[in-house]
């Protein structure tokens, strides 16, 4: 479940920490026992409170005014001791109201790319008249905290910066969100495992070969080519001298690229992307080729058809033959 | 200036804002600091300051320890030590400010936080005034408020919303302060008390020069303040003893040497015989540092003091108590203000102590041993006996032309003879001393007692107050068959000195002046006011000690209270504001509908065996997914993990019903009670065999 979160860096350390690894195993029991929702209501049951290092050190501060106090027999010392420890346990309830009782929803996250950041957008929402500021939200074990005030009765919007590593059905992975106001002696937070999973792509491979030759159409191609004549199927790049009236002036207004329609090509070839013809063995490596072929193909306006081990998707454009293309990856 | 102030980095602002509240908690220890201490201290400010201002980077970490070692050596230099309480004041200061110019991380603004807040406490080392009270409240708030705004990451939040959370904090917070301040057992100090916590506080000291008693007359501070029960006795018996002066060797007078300072507790005043009615009174005693207290002449009964003191009685009559009055003391007495005392007749046993009292250095004022010679003639023509011969000395005083005055000038080493022959001015002191040299040349035994006499009292709350400026030395004298008798000397030469109000009065300040030329009513009426609210203060702040803590724990019903008593209060009350926070929790739950819980309580139940329920479902939706039905407009998703038991669903289905109809029925004879839903709801079975 929290496999998509980088890797503590500790673990990294040559150190010999024992109890790292309790410590995760202690988590991951503790996460595993929380249901999974897409909203959360927290109250007095989900949100946990410790003091943290600040905390101590007022702790300290007062000890010792307080000894200075009773040393000296200053009645006022005591005053200002009593004054700051009550105030600090004020801040204690604050710093545990300002969370309890707030609203957490996430929008089911859109689809990603593995390796490639794509912020969780989520959505807090305060029922009571004051506000709820400075609350902080993060994915459990990263640093990148995205910090948010909660007007009162209203709602506010936060990303959170994740990156999804690996690709498939995956899962969302525990965010947490904390707060320390008003004084910072308290950490008070809470551990969420939102309910949504997310559709990971694969990592679309950086610089692809160029898309493979087209296939000759099998015997039903030729049927197929006498019902569509007079429609161009294929394109190609613009290339100088191709006639005006060749090239996709639809695409160019959306894409801002030349393209020409490919009479030629797509009357005699369609394009196959075969899990078996990438030129690499490796699985990952193969789908992330393909999937760099999808969008390049899709990219340039031409009909493309996906071949994987036990699926296969006829040739055709479009978004909504990409998006099943790219899905047909994510899950192979 | 101010738009430039308003469109500052948050970042400028908030270190600003922090430097200003620092200075704010330095300020009124300025006058107690060493001058390079305040000069360093405002240097290294104003330069942070500057940097914020100009957004420059701070200085690095070798700018900081050369600081720092200056700062060492510096005090050392001033205080030849690092430790104890001066020192660690300046050292202080200086760490404060120099931890700003290191304000990198978050932990480093902690640190400043922190070290304010120490600050803070040792402004209390010099002055626990109210003044100071209130500058110290608005330091807090300042502070806190600092740390608050520290803790808003998000935007640019307006400094007066930091400043509105702090003060709701500290107001939420006060209650705890008071109820903590109230039963936190007060302790004896952990540890000795160093000497320099003594220091810097001014009275009657144990001798007396002549000139000491004329500067604490410039001295309004106040020395104590007295709240009798019934009325008051008259103004010039209003006698407050302390040392008593015996041993004179020309310059200074000291009390008896050979002397056992103290008596025990059980040893009774050398005959002290009280006589008339008993006057019961409240003394608050300012601290003096010095190993007495002051009751109304005469008591014979030891006053209880708290802490831990003893007070016993000297064979003169002055009460000590077992260590140095350090702070605020409060304690009741019952003095006879009709009393006489002494050895009636100089037999064996008091002869030795009597010769004692006639004792005069030689080699210092002849003109004085003259003068007695020749009263001692007038005195033998006249057949006086000596009450007479002291009657005949005060007439002297009274009608020579002697005047009473702050300035009498410096005198010379016959201070006597300058007073009775030269510049016959003086002030009770000189007087005092004048009179009893006088009348041991007369061979009558004679002292000076020291202490404070009259006082002036404070028409809003009805305490006497007792000043400094009070401070008076009188005479005692030995006469036959009557013991020692009080002759206050300074009474004959100006009468309002201790029979009315009248006092001496020093030049006032350019302010205090103003307000009594324009108007002298107001300004007693304001001084009378402010004391009167000062003294609330000391009553209710400054002198809550154990003694009232234990009153207040024997108001509450206790029998013989302890401290321990006090823990029990405190825990007890802990414990009830943890039941008074659970009560409210489930009163705040119990606040959300009844109706809205139930139906919390069945989805969840729903939920447990594999419904999938979107939240905030109404009842009808959940009987609709419970029960699919063929005209349903969706399907109902078939999501459960377990097959649903029809039977059951149906048995669901029906309770569901009706919490519909509890609601958003119209009203109807035969409405239903929410306790049988909620019956009918526990005899529901499991969605799920």
């Amino acid at each position: 479940m929290s496999d998509n979160a980088p890797v503590d860096p500790p673990l990294a350390g040559p150190r010999w920490r024992p109890f790292v690894p309790v410590r995760q195993r202690m988590q991951q029991w503790f996460e595993s026992r929380l249901r999974r929702t897409d909203t959360l209501t927290l109250t007095q049951r989900n949100v946990y409170i410790l003091p943290t290092r600040p905390g101590f050190m007022l702790a300290l501060t007062l000890a010792v005014l307080l000894v200075g106090s009773i040393n000296y027999q200053l009645n006022l010392g005591y005053l200002l001791t009593f004054l700051l420890a009550g105030s600090a346990v004020v801040g204690m309830h604050v710093c545990h109201n300002n969370l309890r009782g707030l609203v957490l929803h996430m929008t089911p996250p859109a689809p990603a790319f593995a390796g490639t950041a794509s912020p969780l957008e989520l959505r807090l929402s305060s029922e009571r008249p004051g506000d709820r500021p400075a609350i902080g939200l993060a994915v459990v074990g990263s640093d990148r905290w995205a910090w948010v005030d909660v007007p009162g009765q209203g709602s506010a919007t936060v990303q959170v910066a994740f990156t999804p590593q690996r690709r498939g059905l995956q899962p969302v992975p525990t965010l947490t969100a904390e707060t320390r106001y008003p004084l910072g002696t308290f950490r008070v937070w809470t551990v969420w495992r939102p309910a949504s999973p997310i559709l990971v792509y694969p990592r679309a491979e950086l610089r692809p070969p160029p898309l493979p030759p087209g296939e000759a159409r099998a015997g039903g191609g030729a049927a197929s080519r006498r019902q569509s004549s007079g429609e161009f199927d294929g394109v190609r790049a613009y290339q100088r001298g191709d006639p005006v009236k060749l090239v996709v002036w639809k695409k160019f207004a959306r894409s801002q690229e030349l393209v020409s329609r490919d009479q030629q090509a797509s009357q005699y070839h369609e394009l196959w992307l075969d899990f078996t013809g990438t030129g690499v063995s490796d699985i990952e490596a193969r789908l992330s080729r393909l999937c760099a072929w999808v969008l390049l193909a899709d990219r340039l306006g031409q009909a493309y058809g996906l071949r994987l081990p036990g699926r296969e998707i006829r040739p055709d454009t479009g978004t909504a033959h990409r998006l099943r293309c790219l899905e047909a990856l994510a899950l192979c | 200036m101010l738009n430039r102030l308003h469109a500052l980095p948050r970042d400028t602002r908030d270190t600003l804002f922090l430097l200003g509240v620092i200075a704010w908690v330095v300020l009124p220890q300025v006058p107690n600091l060493p001058v390079w201490c305040v000069a360093l201290a405002a240097t290294m400010l104003t330069w942070r300051g500057w940097l914020a201002w100009q957004a420059r980077p701070l200085p690095g970490r070798w700018w900081l320890l050369a600081l720092l070692v200056v700062t060492i050596a510096a005090t050392v230099a001033t205080h030849r030590t690092v430790l104890g309480r001066d020192a660690g004041v300046t050292l202080i200061v200086v760490l404060l400010a120099l931890k700003t110019l290191e304000l990198r991380a978050r932990r480093d603004a902690f640190v400043i936080f922190f070290l304010g807040f120490f600050t803070m406490l040792t402004n209390f080392f010099f002055s626990q005034s109210l003044l100071t009270a209130a500058a110290m409240l608005v330091a807090l708030l300042g502070l806190l408020a600092a740390v608050v705004n520290a803790h808003m990451p998000v935007g640019r939040p307006p400094l007066i919303r930091s400043i509105r959370v702090a003060g709701r904090m500290a107001l939420l917070g006060a209650p705890i302060m008071a109820v903590l301040f109230a039963l936190f057992p007060r302790l004896a100090p952990l540890w000795g008390i160093p000497g320099d916590a003594l220091t810097g506080r001014s009275g009657l000291s144990a001798s007396m020069q002549v000139g000491n008693i004329a500067k604490l007359a410039l001295d309004e501070t106040i020395a104590m303040r007295l709240r009798f029960d019934g009325p008051p006795p008259a103004q010039s018996d209003l006698y407050f003893r302390g040392p008593v002066l015996s041993r004179f060797d020309g310059r200074e007078w000291q009390p008896r040497r050979d002397e056992p300072w103290r008596y025990g507790p059980d040893s009774p005043a050398a005959g002290l015989r009280l006589q008339g009615p008993a006057v019961r009174y409240e003394v608050t005693l300012e601290p003096s540092s010095r190993p007495w207290i002051f009751l109304l002449e005469a008591a014979s009964q030891p006053p209880q003091l708290p802490g831990g003191l003893v007070a016993t009685q000297t064979r003169d009559l002055q009460w000590m108590v077992s260590r140095p009055v350090t702070d605020i003391l409060r304690y009741r007495g019952e003095s006879h203000p009709q009393f006489a005392y002494g050895p009636v007749a100089s037999d064996r046993a008091s002869q030795p102590r009597l010769l004692d009292e006639l004792e005069l250095p030689s080699g210092f004022n002849p003109r004085t041993l003259q003068l007695a010679l020749d009263i001692r003639r007038e005195a033998a023509a006249a057949g006086d006996n000596p009450a007479a011969i002291v009657r005949r000395v005060l007439d002297r005083l009274r009608t020579g032309g002697y005047t009473y005055t702050l300035e009498p000038g410096v005198t010379g080493i016959h201070s006597a003879d300058e007073f009775w022959f030269d510049t016959r001015a003086g002030f009770c002191e000189h007087i005092a001393s004048a009179f009893v040299i006088l009348m041991r040349a007369l061979d009558i035994p004679a002292r000076v007692v020291t202490g404070y006499q009259g006082g002036q009292i404070n028409p809003v709350d009805g305490y006497w107050t007792i000043r400094q400026s009070d401070a008076h030395a009188w005479a005692e004298v030995w006469l036959a068959g009557q013991g020692w008798v009080r002759v206050d000397p300074t009474s004959a030469v100006a009468p309002g000195r201790t029979g009315a109000f009248e006092r001496l009065v020093a030049p006032q300040g350019v302010i205090g002046g103003a307000i009594a030329t324009l108007s002298p009513g107001l300004a007693q009426q304001l001084r009378a006011t402010w004391e009167a609210v000062n003294n609330r203060w000391n009553q209710w702040v400054l002198n809550y000690s154990q003694s009232r803590q234990l009153d207040l724990l024997r108001n509450i019903g206790f029998e013989s209270p302890s401290w321990q008593d006090l823990g029990k209060v405190l825990a007890g009350l802990l414990a009830l504001a943890a039941l008074v926070g659970v009560v409210w929790a489930r009163w705040e739950r119990s606040r959300h509908d009844p109706w809205l819980r139930l139906l919390a309580r069945a989805s969840a139940q729903l939920r447990k065996s594999g419904l999938s329920l979107p939240p905030q479902c109404p009842p009808r939706e959940i009987a609709r997914r419970l029960t699919p039905r063929a005209d349903a407009v969706t399907p109902a998703p078939a999501e459960a993990v377990a097959p649903i038991d029809a039977q059951r669903a149906a048995a669901w289905a029906t309770w569901l019903d009706r919490m519909d109809r509890y609601r958003y029925a119209p009203a109807t004879p035969h409405r239903e009670q929410l306790s049988a839903l909620e019956q009918a709801f526990r005899q529901l079975p499991r969605l799920t065999p």
